[in-house]
């Protein structure tokens, strides 16, 4: 267990040195820099562009640059922020925590509902449950995630029931722990079902689809030739032999769920990494564009390295080595 | 064993009085690295182990052992299909592996091969026209409309109809699908035409009907064939000369009458045991 | 209904669709650009055969606007003043087919009375028009990012399966680094690295570049899987026995058992990459004002009083829908089609 654990995070790791080399190379190989809209403001004079271009150490090789970068994620800070004028760590975590917060409960959501539906299906294939919930998904999965949050956030302000844009509304700082944590779930209500709407469809076909060959197999067929009781069969057979793919697929939708969240952020106002990158793409802010794109990569990566484990503890055929 | 009398003709270009030979095979070794699926750990394969073979011109000479002795591999380096890690294969004077892919070009006219499943030795997109021509095709011989005429010839040579050229192969049955590859094999005129158990995939009357066209073809072209089979019912019947591979070697090469009749080695009086014959099978019912 | 009849009906509705597009000019009453300030998110017309007198007109008309700000739309119609519909009209200038100059529209009205027949937005532009421009460009992108996105993932991924060794390991890495990250992020890491202010023209180009450039990973290993299966056939051995060279046995033996994973994925991939379109458009980032994308459309929802007073700037969204639920009927249909091909 330790080797198969080390092999992957060596891996891991590797990857991600690449990702951040390659979006940090592309990003300052890009012509233009955050100083662009300075420089055609008149007032400013190039001279005090220039210095103040030295100063933040624009105008140092690419190689020097991602050095200097590196050692400083290393030690924990990951650079500069030209747009807020702080350091991009601090900026980040707060940010990264909100969209953990939102990726996390929407996951979860998700899975709740798309594990006893997809399990359903499967149960009563062919059937009438299982053309509805198939019709359901076929008819979400055409909509473009856009325009499903768009619908939402139409839906929120007409009838009022949540509360739309941003994580608390205005003067809970006087609140009570307990009522922070009460204003900030009802302001996750919505970007989180939105989400978990989005990526439900494709969980709940794919669940289904494993749980039907896992029904099918000649193991089970035997056990209900025994006079096993079906939802015993279900939950103490079908599903085990059907979790492979389903872990596989838990790694699979944590990657989905990060590049809707990114959309969902920005159209239903939540303030996570999504809002901040496309803001620092428009300024240039170049710092915060790489750190977001790695600190992405490394929930990916790390979600899929934690569903790797989780295969290889449950499936024992993994072990054998 | 009705039919064919076995040969029992010594003067068919055997020993050192005979003929130039058309192929010789010197210590031809095959080995390669594979991968354990899930571990990842290494191991040798090893294919063929110092397998010397002589073959006369205008024999036939069948090549048998059970499955995994080598027997494939053998002709799939004979047909210059894969590459052998050592040894010699001498071709008209000169050794096929240390040729060229240029100079290899031609001599590969010489050499051609009929597949076991002719099914996927066919590529399922064309039709029976174009695989025939498509050897011609490669090697540039004459133009399109000579390419046709061509292969309609052939096609009456294997005993298909030329009004079959547009079908695909699947619209042909297994017996006229391995009909259409030996045609494709005859294009380019070769000397030798190497059978990889092309008779296995096929039901008894067709194992005969195309065991007589290609002894028509041998005669009609100077053919000389190698058989490769793990049927040795089948190979009494046609062939001249056997040669036996067991584990990766040649455990015993004879003219194929005394091999029938006083095997040599071990192995082969084993295998002819095993063998049921019409005789056992009717005397053990009539008794 | 059959798969066949489920297959026909899906290409009948996407060809309409692509040719309104294309022709768009001609469909389009108006000018993408045209603006009339002073009828500012204007709610669609409706098309009346009778008038306030009773009176049937054999031809339709549409009544004219005129501000009211006691009606909550702001407009109110005025009944005094009629437009009929004309057909085949001589109008603004525009390029058909991006070929060559025409005048004529499909339709439009007599008199100043514009017809809205999708309602306005903010500057008082025509949004049917603006969404028959749009479609010219976000479906030219998503067709051409996915051309560009399956012609780079073919041949890198037919190069590796049919040559294995180094090459194969260095692309499946290098594609495994494009799949690491979310598309999205990496869709906005690539956009970012590309110059902010550039010229119309270029800035579509760059946006089908970008697009195409990041998808290519995942065809190319549906590819490589397939010529790995391909080159072991023995009609290929059998073409190399002849002495076949590399180059005739991929092109003749084994790039055409791809065809069928190739016309799939497109139709896959090309609603995904309109859609990388419209949400770039729509977050700033892809093609700015005055070019009608449809994600600049959508962009104008993103206002609270916009989103909640006038309801005819979601039009473009629904008719996304059934252009996506084509392409995935026709996908769905062309993958029963493969798996039934005996190979």
């Amino acid at each position: 267990m330790i080797k198969f654990a080390t092999k992957r995070l060596i891996h891991a790791t590797l990857l991600l040195i690449a990702v951040s080399f390659s979006s940090f190379a592309l990003l300052q190989l890009a012509p233009g820099d955050f100083f662009d809209e300075m420089r055609r403001n008149p007032q400013v004079s190039m001279q005090t562009v220039n210095t103040l271009r030295t100063e933040y150490g624009l105008d140092q090789p690419l190689p020097v640059r991602y050095e200097r970068w590196l050692r400083s994620v290393l030690k924990g800070h990951l650079g500069f922020s030209l747009a807020s004028n702080s350091p991009v760590t601090p900026l980040l975590r707060k940010r990264a925590c909100n969209t953990l917060l939102l990726s996390g409960t929407a996951t979860t959501l998700a899975w709740l509902l798309a594990l006893p539906i997809g399990i359903w299906a499967a149960v009563k294939r062919g059937g009438s449950a299982d053309r509805i919930w198939g019709f359901a998904t076929s008819t979400i999965l055409t909509v473009p995630d856009l325009v499903l949050f768009l619908a939402l956030l139409l839906l929120a302000v007409r009838t009022g029931w949540f509360p739309t844009g941003g994580m608390v509304s205005a003067g809970t700082d006087d609140f009570d722990a307990w009522g922070k944590a009460k204003d900030i779930s009802f302001h996750l209500m919505l970007p989180a079902m939105g989400l978990a709407l989005a990526t439900i469809p494709v969980l709940i076909r794919h669940i289904r689809a494993s749980m039907i060959e896992a029904l099918e197999s000649p193991f089970l067929r035997a056990a209900r030739g025994h006079g096993i009781p079906r939802a015993r069969l279900a939950f103490r057979y079908a599903l085990p032999a059907a979790s492979n793919p389903l872990v596989s697929l838990f790694g699979f939708s944590v990657a989905t769920m990060l590049s809707a969240s990114a959309l969902a952020e920005v159209v239903l106002s939540w303030p996570g990494l999504g809002p901040l990158l496309v803001e620092s793409i428009l300024s240039r802010d170049v710092f915060v564009v790489v750190a977001i794109v790695m600190l992405s990569s490394l929930f990916l990566v790390a979600g899929n390295l934690i569903a790797d484990l989780l295969l290889f503890a449950s499936d024992p055929r993994i072990r054998t080595e | 064993m009705a039919g064919k009398t076995l040969k029992m003709d010594s003067e068919t270009q055997f020993g050192a009085g005979g003929a130039e030979s058309l192929v010789r095979i010197e210590r031809l070794t095959k080995w390669y690295v594979q991968r354990r699926a899930l571990t990842r750990a290494e191991f040798t394969v090893h294919a063929l182990d110092d397998v010397s073979l002589t073959i006369y011109p205008g024999a036939t000479l069948a090549l048998v052992g059970e499955s995994g002795a080598g027997k494939s591999t053998l002709g799939r380096c004979l047909a210059l299909l894969e590459k052998p890690t050592s040894g010699e294969i001498w071709f008209e004077g000169k050794d096929l592996l240390k040729l060229d892919r240029k100079e290899l070009f031609p001599i590969r006219r010489q050499i051609q091969m009929i597949f076991q499943d002719p099914a996927s030795a066919l590529n399922p997109g064309m039709t029976a026209g174009e695989i025939i021509a498509e050897p011609l095709a490669i090697h540039r011989e004459g133009t399109n409309a000579q390419r046709r005429e061509r292969a309609r010839e052939l096609m009456e040579q294997v005993g298909l109809p030329a009004s079959a050229k547009d079908k695909r192969p699947l619209e042909f049955s297994g017996g006229q699908r391995q009909r259409l590859a030996i045609a494709r094999a005859l294009a380019l005129e070769p000397k030798l035409i190497i059978l990889d158990e092309a008779l296995s995939s096929l039901d008894l009357a067709n194992q005969e009907l195309i065991l007589k066209l290609l002894a028509d073809l041998q005669v009609a072209h100077s053919l000389t064939y190698l058989h490769i089979s793990h049927d040795l019912r089948l190979v009494s019947e046609f062939a001249d000369e056997v040669a036996v591979m067991h584990d990766r070697r040649i455990v015993e090469q004879q003219p194929a009458a005394e091999l029938f009749i006083r095997p040599r080695s071990r192995y082969t009086q084993g295998l002819l045991a095993a063998m049921p014959s019409l005789e056992s099978i009717c005397d053990g019912r009539l008794a | 209904m059959t798969k066949r009849h489920k297959l026909w009906g899906a290409l009948i509705l996407l060809a309409a669709f692509h040719c309104l597009i294309l022709f768009a000019g001609f469909f389009a009453p108006y000018d993408f650009k045209m603006q009339n300030r002073d009828l500012p998110f204007a709610p669609p017309a409706h098309l009346h055969f009778v008038d306030a007198h009773g009176t049937f007109h054999a031809r339709p008309f549409v009544y004219g606007l005129r501000s009211d700000l006691t009606d909550p739309s702001g407009y109110a119609t005025d009944p005094s003043v009629m437009h009929s519909l004309r057909f085949f009209v001589q109008g603004s200038r525009y390029k058909f087919a991006g070929l060559f100059e025409a005048h004529l529209h499909l339709f439009g009205v007599e008199g100043s009375g514009p017809i809205f027949l999708m309602g306005s937005d903010g500057y008082g532009r025509d949004q049917f028009s603006r969404f028959l421009y749009g479609g010219q460009i976000s479906l030219l992108a998503g067709l051409l990012a996915a051309a560009l996105s399956l012609a780079l993932g073919t041949v890198l991924g037919a190069l590796s399966g049919f040559y294995g060794g180094w090459i194969d390991a260095a692309l499946m890495r290098g594609g495994e680094l494009f799949l690491a990250l979310p598309w999205l992020y990496l869709l906005f890491a690539v956009r970012a690295a590309m110059p902010l202010h550039v010229a119309e023209w270029q800035v579509f180009l760059l946006l089908i570049t970008v697009i195409g450039l990041i998808g290519w990973a995942r065809p190319a290993r549906l590819i490589r899987g397939v010529v790995l299966s391909a080159k072991e056939r023995n009609f290929v051995l059998a073409a190399k026995g002849f002495g076949a060279s590399d180059a005739y046995v991929l092109y003749r033996h084994v790039l055409p058992q791809t065809y069928g994973v190739i016309l799939t994925q497109m139709t896959l991939l090309i609603p995904q990459y309109v859609l990388a379109e419209v949400t770039l458009s729509f977050l700033g980032l892809g093609v700015g004002e005055p070019m009608p994308s449809w994600g600049t459309l959508l962009a104008a929802l993103q206002q609270y009083y916009v989103l909640t007073s006038y309801w005819w700037m979601f039009l473009p969204t629904l008719v996304l829908i059934p252009l996506f639920l084509a392409y995935y009927a026709a996908a769905d249909a062309l993958q029963e089609r493969l798996k039934s091909v005996p190979l």
